[in-house]
Parts: C-alpha cells; structure tokens; sequence
C-alpha cells in the first residue's frame, strides 16, 4: 500500500510539473523596433 | 530507515520515467514554438545577372542585384489575433527589397504573413496581404514545422500567389549540418506588376493599361534542417519576363530578370551556427531529456527494488540468551 502511495505520489508531482510549464509558456517579448530594411547591410 | 529510503527512490523513479514521455508528447508540442517578436533579415545576391533597363526597355547584363528581406514579428497584432483564433499565432510583416548594382532601387514588395506558431499552417485573418494584395494562403512559407517529414509540402508563392509543392529530394550534409533539401518549380505564370515600380511616374495601372504583362518562373531551392525546419541555406534561379503591348514596341517580349540567387555568405555562416544552437534546444525536449528521464527512472526503479529486497531479508538468528542460574536454597 506504501508503495502504491509512493508510485502515485511520484505520477501526480510530473503531470502537476509539467501542466505547470506548458500553463506558463514562454514570454512573448515585444515587437523589435529595428527597421524593415531598404540598404545593404554589412554583416548580418 | 531502509524502507523509508525505497520508498522515495520508488516516488522518484516513477516522477522521471512519467516526466519522459510527457515531456516528449504533452509539452513540446505546447511550448515549442516560433517567438512573435522575431526579427531577422537576410541578404540573397544574383552576380552576372541580367536586368532591365526601364529607360531604353532592353534587357542588360549586371554585375550583381541584391535582393534584402526582412521578417519582423508583429507581437501586437499577434495577441489580438490570437484572441479570436484560440491559438498561439505568429504575424511576420516581411519585405523584399531589390537593388541593383547602383544602390538604386528595381522593386520592393512587402507582405503580411500570419501562421500558427507551433504547427506553421496559415492563419487566416485580416491583413494577410503580399504587396497590398489581400491573399489566402495555403502551405508553409519561409519556415517548415519542427521535426520535418521526409515527404513533399505544400509551399506559398509570393509572387504568383499560389500553392504549390515543394518536393523532398533526400538527404544532404551542409557545411556539417545533415540537411532535408527540397525543391520547387513554378512554371511560367502570368503575376502581376509590384505596386512600387522603379521608375517615378509608372504606376502598375499605366503599364497595364499598355497591354504589357509580366511574367515569371523560378526554381526555389531550400535545405532544410529537420529538427527545427529552418532553411540553412537557400537559392533560387530566377526569371521574369516582360510579354506584349505597346511598351514592347512591337517586341514580343523582353527579359525583366534573370539571375542565380543564392545567400551571401556571412549571412550562410550567421544562418548556420544559429540553426545548430536552436537545434540543441528542440533536441534537449524531443530526445536528451526524455531519455535521460526514462533511464534515470529505471535506474532509481531497480535500485528502489534492490532496497526493499534487501529490507526484506530474514534476519541472523539471535544467540540464545543464557540466563546464570539462581542460586538454590535449601
């Protein structure tokens, strides 16, 4: 029965780990204020 | 204690070997994902190309054309659509600006570009455009989805506006990358004028109205790296014509542009050692982590399994106590 508790303990804090990450996400940051570009650059 | 110890080992174990494949299943699917607010930018050139001179109307041979493009993500208009689509959506505003061997400028055509960010399918909405032209696309553009089938995908044509296929050819090894490269042809179709022409004064409007059409063909080569489904590298042989009409005088057609294009190359390297870093990234959630989670959890499995064996073990039996004998009273 211990065992059984401990196996389900350890199920439950991965799905609760990753549900978490992907609730989250990743930032979205903002719109670059750099120009569309109409000249060559030099180097990339 | 030794009980206790199995039992933690026993919790982890299934935590990381559970953790691998929802890693691998649920979440990277959820958070990989194109970043709205990308910006990038790419030089291609055409060397020995040949282009047409608007003020005589014939076509000449040039040193080289340049052509600039840049992508740049619209983080704002991205959220406002992503409330009405339901899903994470990506909105490159791009611009292909095309100069020759002068500096002066042969046409610009910016687009709007808006794809869903972890599967790269069209997102239709308002102001989905190529050169001011409201479009519907199909089929990817620019960027393939993470981890790249080897089969053919459907690819958008900015210039002639259609879907077609662009055909797996094998795979390749660039510059040390192993590489998908696919190809795609776009026969001779009629498209129209760019709404900036290179002349002041001539206008799309004033060339159609001379009966003049323009034309186009091309060769789009890309090689693609698999696991994130960004070209590394890409060229394209490259043709326009100029058919009919009076602005011809009397010719039955004349060469607008023709020329080899391929990536200038710091920007190949730049390219290159970029893809290889995100490479790492997609690799460390579709392959390192879940399999060192899965062998970390049976590692911890069989040791937790070892403990308990061992916790269950009879003991050595306990000497008999030997009790001094009483002293006898008589």
């Amino acid at each position: 029965m211990r065992a059984l508790i401990a196996a389900a303990a350890g199920l439950a804090l991965a799905f609760a780990l990753v549900l978490t990450l992907t609730a989250v996400g990743t930032p979205t940051g903002k719109t670059s204020p750099k120009p569309m570009l109409t000249t060559v650059p030099s180097h990339p | 204690m030794r009980r206790k110890s199995g039992l933690v080992l026993l919790a982890l174990a299934v935590f990381f070997a559970a953790l691998s494949p929802l890693l691998r299943w649920y979440a990277f699917p959820r958070l990989a994902k194109v970043p709205a607010n990308q910006y990038q930018d790419m030089v291609l050139e055409a060397k020995d190309a040949t282009l047409l001179d608007y003020g005589t109307m014939t076509a000449k041979k040039v040193s080289k054309v340049t052509i600039v493009q840049t992508l740049k993500g619209d983080v704002e208009a991205s959220e406002k659509i992503e409330k009405t689509a339901g899903r994470d959506v990506v909105v490159w505003d791009g611009l292909s600006y095309v100069q020759g061997p002068d500096g002066k400028m042969v046409s610009k055509i910016p687009e709007r570009y808006i794809f869903d960010a972890h599967t790269q399918e069209p997102v239709h909405a308002t102001g989905e455009m190529v050169d001011g032209t409201p479009v519907k696309r199909e089929g990817i553009e620019f960027k393939w989805p993470f981890l790249v089938e080897k089969r053919d995908y459907e690819y958008f044509d900015a210039q002639a506006r259609v879907t077609a296929p662009i055909h797996y050819k094998g795979t390749r090894d660039f510059r040390g990358v192993s590489v998908y490269y696919f190809e795609q042809t776009i026969p001779w179709t009629k498209v129209p004028f760019p709404r900036t022409m290179p002349v002041e004064g001539i206008t799309p409007e004033t060339v159609a109205a001379t009966g003049t059409t323009r034309w186009y063909t091309t060769v789009r080569k890309f090689w693609v790296e698999p696991v994130t489904g960004a070209p590394v590298y890409g060229e394209e042989i490259h043709q326009e014509e100029l058919r009919g009409g009076t602005l011809l005088g009397g010719r039955e057609k004349v060469t607008a542009f023709a020329g080899h294009v391929k990536m200038r190359e710091d920007y190949i390297e730049s390219t290159v050692d970029l893809v290889k870093s995100q490479r790492v990234l997609v690799l460390l959630m579709t392959s390192y982590l879940p399999w060192g989670f899965l062998s970390l959890g049976v590692l911890l499995l069989a040791l937790a399994l070892y403990l308990e064996a061992r916790g269950r073990r009879p003991a050595d039996p306990v000497p008999a106590e030997t009790s001094a004998p009483e002293p006898v009273t008589a």
